[in-house]
């Protein structure tokens, strides 16, 4: 019973006839499906394409609600309001394309321009792509709206107005710089966006030619948190683009896919404030700026001058555009994290700093001041020109006394000022959550060397002593500085508490981060907190006009001079606009504990004492009194019986655990009002 | 050492009439079927998220290599571990009711780190070793059993029925239908008394009555409906009826690569997947049509003859078990899309997207080739 007899005998025989059986039957089969396909495309194909032609799925996008943006407390600051906007699908028109859209260029008031673009589309659009909605026109008035309802018929099923919520800054200007603005994507942009979408495996759906996007501030930052996933609603349509009432092929279920709105973006803003900082600074630019001390989280950030970002966020003319582009004032500069400053006089903390630690400046020494420093036969001179006399640290700081400085800066060398400025934060991009921030310039010797004719020269740290020079700051990198002075530690700024889902879950949230800790002595910190102090406390102080009776506030002017002082000192306004100096101040408070701090820049205003620091304090001020508020209101809301618990002394009291959020529908119900 | 070298005596010496003996005409038929595939999936995907036919190169690439290993190693090497590989499979299967991803409805996937794959894809390559394994050790009892009995015909059924049942349960009624089919097919060539089928034929006819009620409502619609497609047009005969204007409008030569309108404008909505054969049949025609069934045709005759060849009883159940499996995904599927079959999610081999069932197809198609090579006893 080898394997070879059996297979020579019975089994090999009855296995082939089966086989053969399976060979006629999967013929049979084939034949049949053959004979399928005949009866399909040959016999009856005249009459499937016909009913194919007669029945198209018109695909109309239902744009998501873009996500909100809200301050602290749950205050809606950008929305999206109900607007309108005109499509156009080619190839519904069929030969009639031209009238269809002259008939609607008409009706829109279309410029050149615009035609042109919609008519180019026509004209290159193949294939499946005449199928695909296009964007005519968008956030057309209500009258245009009705004129193209009435006229319906003449326009052919190729166009159609759907409902797209449109961009709603709610406070103009107010924060613009921040939260950026919207507009048409790109060619090239489109593709970089779609493949990153892809790259990512989103669930979004790609971009369009014609869709917006997030430009600038948070609205590009957080563009993809913010936009959501469109959704489609199907249509069946005939050859000339009308929906098919009668026969309604697609089921149910198919016909409409729900949009999912975006996520929400919670500041830490918080509005009041903002709203108090916009109305007290009197700058025509500048910026203003307060932030938790504690955490790094921005509390109110004024940036002027600035584009109305609705303005922005549409189909803005060229000529506006350039109107903006050729502004001297620059308004599309977002001056916070965007512009180069010297710091002056704001500067001579680190000097200060760097002296005490390096043992430049033993405690208790110091300087006297004739109105005047020589070095190399060169004279610079104090800002006081009869000088003041023999001053130490804490008067050189409080009367901003520059000749103190230009001692230390001989005794340092620019080498050790900037390693103690770098140590503070600046000379390099602070991490804020917006991107385009410029790095600021801390320059030491080998910087002075490699860009300046004839290398470092001593006199250079001088002027690097009181903040002139080559060394540059943005306003932002300030606050973190004084920020960093005030508790020891170099904060990332930032601005946004959590990403909200639309149903308001937490789907990230942004703990502080603190980018190091400054090594310095508490004998240096408290010999540097004296001088800020006496600047604004001391009756010698350059900022005792803006000191507080309800708090202890430190903090230090700064006159930064944008053009080399003549022989001759002028007034403000003896020179041109652009020609004076910039007012600086920073401060912080309550001083023994600091919880707050704040930094004005008031562009060619002059002096930091009397164009700065008034704002300053006075928001320090509204904040205090936001905050005694808000424990007032916690208190009032609370039940009798349970005792508010007194909020810890360590967590900024105004932190709210969840603030309320007003619903999505009744936002939506006041952006109504507003466009009607 | 003795093993290794008895090993390579083994393998060694046939190596060139090994490789005389591979079925080209085998890889020439699945590489041109496999490329008209990517070239359809790359119409097909042009107006969807993500370039479809990119990811099912890679696909295809795969299950080249992975046919190549199927044909290289020695079936008997298969016949020996068949149970294991069934019994993993049995266990997947669980795992994937247990805690499988769902998608529309149905537990299928299965995630392992990034890679997700359908379990029951494989089941039927499971399916077709262990029921070749039980078949060739029956065939070589002495004496060797005739035609099967009722009674004899036990094992086998239960070796189908655990993954079938597996598989329905997902549910996936497509799939499950295919493991029974290809079951079937390979019982039938073992050889069943007529009395045995007869007998069967009655059990299906009444298990099938005793399971309508226990089916999902839209898989009984979409049998209701076939027998009647034109008669709810909105509803579940949705598919059928746009399937066939699709295929219909091809008409003679077709509308041309790209230009269909029906399956790209989302009427039909797994135009990837199971329906991909109306792209085909609404850009490419009539003519285009006769061009694939012929591949597919000539691929499932080259199946059988291989399986007439074979130099054992293993190697012809597992040509029999592959050849059932391609057929009766492409019969199936092309039925299904012509209005011929009620609607079931079964794929079409080659053409219809998706990384579990191209590899399950290449595998096949290996395991032929494994046998053909084979087919003389050295």
């Amino acid at each position: 019973m080898t394997l070879g007899e059996r297979f020579g005998t019975e089994r090999p025989v009855d296995g082939r006839r089966r086989l053969v059986w399976a060979g006629a039957i999967v013929s049979l089969a084939f034949l049949l499906l053959l004979s399928r396909l005949y009866h399909l495309q040959i016999l009856r194909g005249e009459e499937f394409k016909e009913r194919a032609d007669e029945n198209f799925v018109k695909e109309l996008r239902v744009p998501a609600d873009r996500g909100f943006m809200l301050d602290r407390n749950g205050r809606v600051l950008v929305d999206s309001r109900p607007s309108y906007e005109v499509f156009f699908t080619p190839y519904f028109c069929g030969k009639g394309c031209d009238e269809v859209l002259g008939r609607l260029a008409t009706l829109l008031s279309l410029s050149q321009e615009e035609v042109q673009r919609v008519r180019d589309h026509e004209r290159t659009a193949r294939g499946l792509v005449r199928f695909r909605p296009f964007g005519v026109k968008v956030d057309i008035t209500r009258d245009e709206l009705d004129v193209i309802e009435a006229r319906r018929m003449e326009l052919s099923g190729a166009v159609d107005v759907l409902p797209v919520p449109h961009r709603n800054y709610r406070h103009g200007v107010a924060g613009s710089h921040l939260f950026g603005y919207m507009n048409e994507v790109g060619a090239e942009e489109l593709g970089r966006l779609n493949e990153e979408l892809e790259r990512t495996d989103s669930d979004q759906r790609p971009y369009q030619a014609g869709d917006y996007v997030g430009r600038r501030g948070l609205e590009r930052r957080f563009e993809r948190e913010l936009r959501g996933v469109d959704g489609v609603q199907r249509v069946v349509v005939d050859a000339r683009g009308n929906a098919k009432r009668d026969s309604d092929l697609i089921p149910e279920e198919q016909r409409q896919t729900a949009a999912m709105p975006g996520q929400n973006l919670v500041l830490s803003l918080d509005w009041r404030l903002q709203e108090f900082a916009e109305r007290t600074f009197p700058g025509t630019a500048g910026v203003v700026l307060a932030m938790e001390a504690k955490t790094g989280f921005i509390l109110a950030l004024v940036d002027r001058p600035a584009v109305d970002p609705n303005k922005l966020t549409g189909r803005i003319s060229r000529a506006e555009l350039a109107a903006i582009a050729a502004d001297p004032l620059q308004p599309q500069l977002f001056r916070a994290i965007q512009q180069h400053y010297h710091p002056g006089s704001t500067f001579k903390v680190v000097t200060s700093i760097a002296a005490l630690e390096e043992g430049a400046l033993r405690p208790g020494g110091s300087v006297y001041c004739p109105g005047h420093y020589t070095l190399g036969g060169r004279r610079w001179r104090c800002d006081k020109e009869s000088g003041h006399g023999p001053v130490d640290l804490e008067h050189a700081l409080g009367a901003s006394c520059d000749v103190f400085y230009y001692a230390l800066g001989e005794r340092l060398g620019a080498d050790r000022i900037a390693r103690w400025g770098t140590l503070l934060g600046l000379g390099r991009p602070t991490g804020f959550d917006v991107p385009g921030e410029v790095p600021g310039v801390m320059p030491d010797a080998a910087w002075h060397d490699a860009r300046i004719p004839g290398g470092y020269r001593p006199g250079m740290a001088l002027n690097l002593a009181i903040g002139q020079g080559d060394v540059n700051v943005t306003p932002l990198q300030q606050l973190v500085l004084y920020a960093a002075v005030a508790t020891g530690k170099v904060w990332r700024p930032q601005v946004v508490l959590r990403v909200e889902g639309a149903d308001g879950e937490v789907v990230r949230e942004f703990p502080p981060v603190d980018l190091g800790r400054v090594p310095v002595k508490p004998e240096t910190r408290e010999a540097v907190l004296k001088g800020l102090l006496a600047a604004v406390n001391a009756p010698f102080g350059t900022a005792h006009g803006s000191r507080l009776k309800e708090t202890v506030l430190a903090g230090k002017t700064g006159t930064a001079q944008v053009v080399a002082l003549g022989a001759k000192r002028l007034k403000a306004s003896e020179v041109d606009y652009f020609e004076r100096d910039h007012a600086w101040f920073a401060a912080f408070a309550p001083a023994d504990d600091p919880e707050i701090v704040v930094v004005v820049l008031n562009e060619h205003s002059g002096f930091g004492a009397s164009n700065a620091a008034p704002t300053a304090s006075a928001v320090v001020r509204k904040w205090l009194e936001l905050r005694e508020q808000d424990a007032r209101d916690r208190q009032g809301s609370a039940p009798p019986t349970a005792a508010p618990p007194p909020a810890p002394a360590d967590a900024p009291p105004d932190l709210p655990g969840k603030p309320a959020r007003p619903a999505r529908a009744a936002a939506g119900a006041e952006g109504a009002d507003r466009a009607s | 050492m003795p093993l290794e070298m008895a090993g390579i005596a083994r393998v060694g010496a046939p190596e060139q009439r090994t490789l005389a003996r591979f079925p080209w005409h085998l890889a020439l038929l699945a590489l041109a079927i496999s490329a008209l595939g990517v070239w359809n999936l790359a119409s097909a995907s042009r107006s969807a998220h993500a370039p479809v036919w990119v990811t099912q190169s890679v696909f295809m690439g795969i299950g080249v290599v992975a046919a190549l290993l199927a044909a290289v190693v020695d079936p008997r090497r298969y016949q020996r571990h068949a149970w294991v590989l069934y019994g993993v499979v049995a266990v997947l299967l669980v795992l994937v009711l247990w805690k499988g991803r769902t998608v529309m409805g149905a537990r299928r996937w299965l995630s392992v780190g990034p890679v997700s794959f359908q379990p029951s894809e494989f089941a039927k390559i499971a399916v077709i070793l262990a029921l070749a394994r039980w078949f060739a050790i029956d065939a070589e009892r002495s004496p060797p059993r005739g035609p099967y009995g009722l009674r004899g015909l036990a094992g086998p059924a239960a070796v189908v029925l655990v993954p079938f049942a597996l598989i329905l349960r997902g549910p996936d009624l497509g799939t499950a239908l295919i493991v029974a089919a290809i079951g079937g097919t390979m019982i039938l060539a073992a050889g069943v008394r007529w009395k045995a089928l007869a007998a069967v034929a009655a059990i299906a006819v009444i298990g099938a009555t005793a399971a309508w009620p226990h089916l999902k409502p839209y898989q009984r619609k979409r049998v209701e409906t076939f027998f009647n497609p034109e008669g709810d047009v909105r509803g579940a005969g949705y598919h059928s009826v746009q399937s066939m204007i699709a295929v219909g409008s091809g008409q003679g030569f077709g509308k041309g690569w790209g230009q269909g309108t029906q399956t790209l404008l989302s009427f039909l909505p797994e135009q990837h997947t199971d329906f991909i054969f109306s792209v085909w049949a609404e850009e490419h025609g009539f003519a285009g049509c006769v061009l694939l069934l012929l591949l597919y045709y000539a691929l499932v005759a080259s199946g059988i003859t291989i399986a007439g060849n074979a130099r054992d009883g293993f190697g012809r159940f597992v040509a029999v078990g592959a050849t059932a499996m391609i057929f009766w995904h492409a019969f199936v599927n092309m039925g299904m899309v012509t209005g011929l079959l009620p609607v079931v999610g079964v794929t079409l081999p080659l053409l219809s997207y998706g990384g579990s069932s191209v590899l399950a197809i290449y595998v096949a198609i290996g395991l032929l080739a494994g046998v053909a090579t084979r087919r003389f006893v050295n």
